[in-house]
């Protein structure tokens, strides 16, 4: 983006309020990933029930911004790098909005968690999870404010990370369940929030692309790595031995 | 993303219609056009943007030697029309400018009635062989100008009669009457009200099967929405040219980029 500004000046400030937005509604939204996961570990219902009712005000936020981008389209009718930030937002809340609904589900599922025993070391491991989800989000973030598709590209990649750990949980979670049916009530719960975390992070990594798409007008190549392996998995297979 | 073809409404073919190659407009001292070089592509429409006093204008007269009846314009290079250079000396002004048509920013109807305007060029370039035939010229371009209906019925009113937007229809169909192979336009639209501008677009999308189109103009939003090709000009230089999708999503210089999202250069 060129750093030099409109000779119309209330159009800059029309594409910095909606940017802005962006920035609040990505800063609630780290909020409510390590709250989420911080109530899981932690079995405080009352902070699972903010991250509960906090997921309107990103839900408004993203009504806000999308009112905000229609109205820059239509009285500004951007182009260019102006028309990339308007598109990009639109995209970016979007993804936003989708991680704070997955915030959301897991502080439901952590409520449900807590009127069961506790699976050894499961939150610990999936609160880890989000903690490097939430700082993929502020790099990003960060990438953003300052057009920095570098950090982006970094951030991309590190989504790999977030598939492993939550490959190395699909197993853990199996083998809890193979050990004693009782626990397959909350391992199904824990891995939903597993999946959860997991999907967060794609969203986290498409919210990146769009920071290289606004800085450089081109989008990264297709095939980023990926390192999600569980849906190729056979455990526990009823087949083996039968012959 | 500007590369998916079916986003760029299809560019029938891409045969080149005028080439330009160091081409340099002098008006006395003043150096007007600095060494462009441009390939313009047959029936499509090509949109020159730019500042006040960029050149495009100048650039435009250029390709039917508008710039001739100037005394102290000089021009330089060469400007080929379907291979032909039409700065060479055997090649007939008013003949070469039968075939590359203009029409300009206001609309410059003769003082005559709407039929009259339509049959001079026609008549002067002898393409009637009768009055039937003449008739026929005069219904078909003002069809193309898309007025026919409008004027059918008082054909023998004045030509400055009509409201601005007719006239300036009127100018563009007086302009086809003589099958140009290609129309140049300068500012076509900046003296018409929007539905005016609508019914000028949608004609020149239509003139598009069947000539080049060269359009000046200092709307963005038109360039964008008229045109295939983009060429922006600044200071007297072709700065960026491209597909039209690729200029207003992704410039490639940071003068382009300024100017069509209204920076301070």
């Amino acid at each position: 983006m060129t750093d030099s500004q409109h000779i119309v000046s209330s159009y800059d400030r029309d594409l910095e309020g909606v940017q802005a937005l962006i920035i609040k509604m990505g800063g609630l939204v780290e909020t409510a990933i390590l709250d989420c996961a911080k109530a899981l570990e932690l079995r405080d219902e009352e902070l699972a029930e903010r991250v509960r009712k906090g997921d309107k005000a990103i839900d408004a936020l993203m009504e806000q911004i999308n009112e905000e981008t229609a109205f820059v389209i239509a009285r500004r009718a951007p182009a260019a790098s102006d028309l990339r930030v308007v598109l990009s937002v639109m995209k970016m809340s979007n993804n936003l909005e989708r991680i704070g609904d997955y915030a959301k589900n897991i502080a439901k599922r952590a409520g449900v968690l807590l009127q069961m025993t506790p699976i050894d070391g499961a939150s610990g491991a999936v609160r880890r999870m989000a903690r490097e989800v939430e700082l993929m989000l502020k790099d990003a973030l960060d990438a953003y404010i300052q057009r920095d598709p570098e950090l982006a590209q970094v951030v991309s990649n590190r989504d790999k990370e977030v598939d492993q750990m939550y490959n190395a949980l699909f197993r853990e979670f199996l083998t809890f369940m193979m050990e004693d049916p009782r626990n397959i009530t909350a391992c199904m719960h824990l891995h939903f929030i597993a999946k959860n975390i997991e999907r967060m992070g794609d969203h986290v990594t498409a919210l990146a692309e769009q920071v290289i798409y606004v800085s450089t007008g081109k989008m990264p190549e297709e095939d980023r790595p990926k390192a999600d392996s569980t849906p190729y998995e056979i455990h526990g297979d009823p087949m083996a031995g039968k012959d | 993303m500007y590369d998916n073809p079916n986003l760029e409404r299809k560019v029938a073919q891409q045969d080149t219609k005028i080439s330009a190659r160091n081409v340099q407009v002098f008006y006395g001292d003043t150096h007007a056009i600095k060494d462009v070089n441009i390939e313009i592509p047959s029936r499509t429409v090509t949109a020159f943007i730019g500042p006040s006093g960029c050149g495009k204008s100048t650039f435009l007269r250029c390709l039917n030697r508008m710039n001739d009846t100037i005394d102290i314009c000089r021009v330089e290079g060469d400007i080929d029309l379907d291979g032909e250079n039409i700065y060479d000396k055997r090649v007939d002004p008013v003949q070469l400018r039968a075939k590359v048509g203009m029409v300009f920013q206001k609309p410059n109807p003769f003082p005559k009635s709407i039929y009259d305007n339509i049959a001079y060029g026609p008549r002067i370039h002898g393409l009637a062989k009768n009055k039937a035939d003449l008739d026929e010229i005069v219904e078909k371009a003002l069809r193309r100008g898309a007025i026919w209906n409008e004027v059918k019925d008082r054909l023998h009113a004045p030509g400055t009669g009509l409201s601005g937007g007719q006239q300036q229809r009127l100018c563009i169909a007086r302009a086809v009457a003589t099958e140009p192979e290609v129309l140049l336009m300068d500012e076509p639209c900046s003296a018409l009200d929007p539905i005016a501008t609508s019914q000028v677009e949608e004609l020149i999308d239509e003139l598009r099967d069947q000539y080049s189109v060269v359009i000046v103009t200092h709307s963005m939003q038109q360039a964008a929405r008229v045109s295939q090709k983009t060429a922006f000009f600044h200071l007297g230089n072709l700065v960026e040219y491209g597909d039209t999708g690729q200029i207003f999503t992704n410039p490639q210089d940071s003068r382009t980029e300024s100017y069509i999202t209204g920076r301070i250069g």
